[in-house]
């Protein structure tokens, strides 16, 4: 019970700090988590309360993400909201893919590797888009579009990914008929749960954190993978109010996945498997991807470089799902190689960010 | 003048206003409840950018729509499209020492003047709408509202030299 106290108390003042620096403070959580765990200040075990809040954790970040699957808004976007996500999913798929092969990773694990690549981390770029006020141009609405076209591409992954074991077709009947009960349920008490969610008292949480532990609890008796119904839960609920569910789930959220990342960095050894030589390599790749795939959006709907490489500078942080992704599928070195790409280039990206003007100019000197 | 409004996810929603003359205006409204106005001039790139509060965000809006602010005392003036030639003056004032005790209907402050009070202010505690009954108590805050002689009327006549 001590650990988690102490690793909070940590992240709080991380946190503080961070944002004294205007620094991102995920990283922190990761590094004062390595820290702990590795050189023994404190003797962290996992287990317990630590595990099952860094697993709600994720499950909540599952549950945000499937609130935000609205099929309606993106038809309002048109094609522009294809064409840049399917860019993005390509180039940074395709480097990370083979650029994981070429440095010796098993296709597997270079799948993983890819998919983590694809991952901007939504905070990092919202923050730094309202921070420095880039939100008048038009390419800051293509960033804002993509990120969501990257956290349904991460939901989908993660939803096939662990679809994977035993006898498929008995599996996805189970699954199709969770998804199904759970649409008509929510289709059926469509009015009683909205009028619940604009309660001002303790039931709209109740309600939704239930809901949620329910899923996981159907998950488990079906012997379904967790992500399907709480994805499809907040998919679901997205119809009645998502901006209620938003704001009910949003506290729950960051604290279980401050958990999540310190006791994620206590997983990771640092005197074992990690080589630096192939962490500058994997982020060198990653900010590589995100500058070409930025660039390559840029020309294609805004057709100009100047919008691709400030598309590219501030995409180039990477965030939550490629941790989450690799904790749960990568092997140990993936695991840590990519949770170590992570802390560099989110704190990069807010930098390149900021001065993505002086990188533009830099790129391509005006007269 | 061209007029679009895109939703920013995670952000809030952005209205953007081409000018006739080819300025650009963008206003987004963030989910935190703080907003920011971009100001795009014709030819050029950078836009020039400032955030307000939501209070600010009214204050303008209610500038851009037309209403004067007075240097003494808050007032302001409200015009509504349908109805151009109708022009309300809303005033606050403070209540002084003499007419501490006194009530509205006792003051005959609409007979006199032809103002209306509308709202009476006292230690943070508002009466929208007060009886003619209410009894003042100096350094009340006092919502008028009239016409411009008759604000300058209830200043003369009631609140005095």
């Amino acid at each position: 019970m001590d650990e988690i106290v102490v690793a909070l108390l940590c992240c709080l003042v991380l946190a503080l700090a961070a944002r004294r620096l205007s620094l991102p403070p995920v990283p922190f959580y990761i590094i004062a988590g390595v820290i702990a765990g590795n050189y023994g200040l404190t003797a962290l075990r996992t287990g317990g309360i630590a595990e099952y809040f860094s697993h709600l954790g994720l499950i909540f970040l599952l549950f945000y993400s499937g609130l935000e699957f609205r099929p309606q808004r993106f038809l309002s976007r048109g094609s522009s909201f294809v064409t840049s996500g399917v860019l993005d999913l390509a180039v940074n798929l395709a480097i990370g893919f083979f650029g994981a092969l070429a440095l010796g990773f098993s296709p597997f694990q270079a799948f993983v590797v890819g998919a983590a690549f694809l991952d901007t981390s939504s905070a990092i770029a919202v923050a730094s888009l309202i921070e420095n006020r880039k939100l008048a141009s038009r390419e800051s609405e293509t960033i804002v579009w993509l990120l969501i076209f990257e956290d349904l591409v991460m939901v989908f992954l993660i939803f096939f990914v662990s679809t994977d074991v035993g006898n498929p077709f008995f599996l996805l009947a189970k699954i199709a008929a969770v998804v199904l009960l759970i649409f008509v349920a929510v289709r059926l008490l469509s009015r009683q749960i909205a009028a619940v969610v604009q309660r001002d008292d303790d039931l709209p949480a109740l309600f939704t954190v239930t809901a949620v532990l329910a899923a996981i609890a159907v998950a488990a008796a079906l012997g379904i993978p967790e992500a399907v119904p709480v994805i499809v839960l907040g998919s679901a609920l997205s119809r009645t109010n998502p901006a209620a569910f938003e704001r009910i789930v949003t506290p729950f959220k960051d604290v279980f996945l401050v958990v999540f990342f310190f006791f994620f960095g206590t997983t990771i050894n640092l005197l074992g498997e990690i080589s630096i030589v192939l962490i500058l390599a994997v982020s060198l790749l990653a900010i590589a991807a995100k500058a070409i795939g930025g660039l390559a959006i840029g020309r294609a709907l805004h057709h100009s470089t100047a919008a691709g490489i400030e598309i590219g500078a501030n995409t180039v942080a990477h965030g939550e799902f490629a941790i989450a992704l690799a904790a749960i599928y990568g092997s140990g070195l993936v695991s840590s190689t990519v949770a170590a790409m992570v802390i560099i280039t989110s704190i990069l990206g807010v930098f390149t960010a900021r001065y993505s003007a002086s990188l533009a100019a830099l790129i391509r000197p005006r007269p | 003048m061209s007029e679009r409004s895109v939703e920013l996810p995670g952000i809030g929603t952005k209205f953007e206003l081409e000018t006739e003359n080819g300025d650009k205006v963008a206003i987004v409204f963030m989910n935190s409840g703080r907003n920011q106005i971009y100001i795009i001039e014709k030819g050029r790139d950078n836009p020039a950018a400032a955030e307000l509060n939501a209070k600010e965000a009214r204050r303008l809006g209610s500038i851009l729509s037309g209403a004067i602010i007075e240097a003494e005392r808050e007032a302001v003036e409200i015009a509504f499209s349908a109805l151009s030639d109708l022009r309300i003056r809303v005033h606050t004032y403070v209540i002084p020492k003499k007419l501490a005790g006194r009530s509205i209907a006792d003051l005959r402050i609409r007979t006199e003047s032809g103002a209306t009070i509308v709202a009476v202010s006292r230690k943070n505690v508002n009466v929208i709408s007060p009886d003619p009954s209410h009894v003042f108590q100096e350094g009340d805050i006092v919502v008028a509202i009239g016409e411009s002689d008759q604000l300058k009327a209830f200043e003369t006549r009631i609140l005095g030299p």
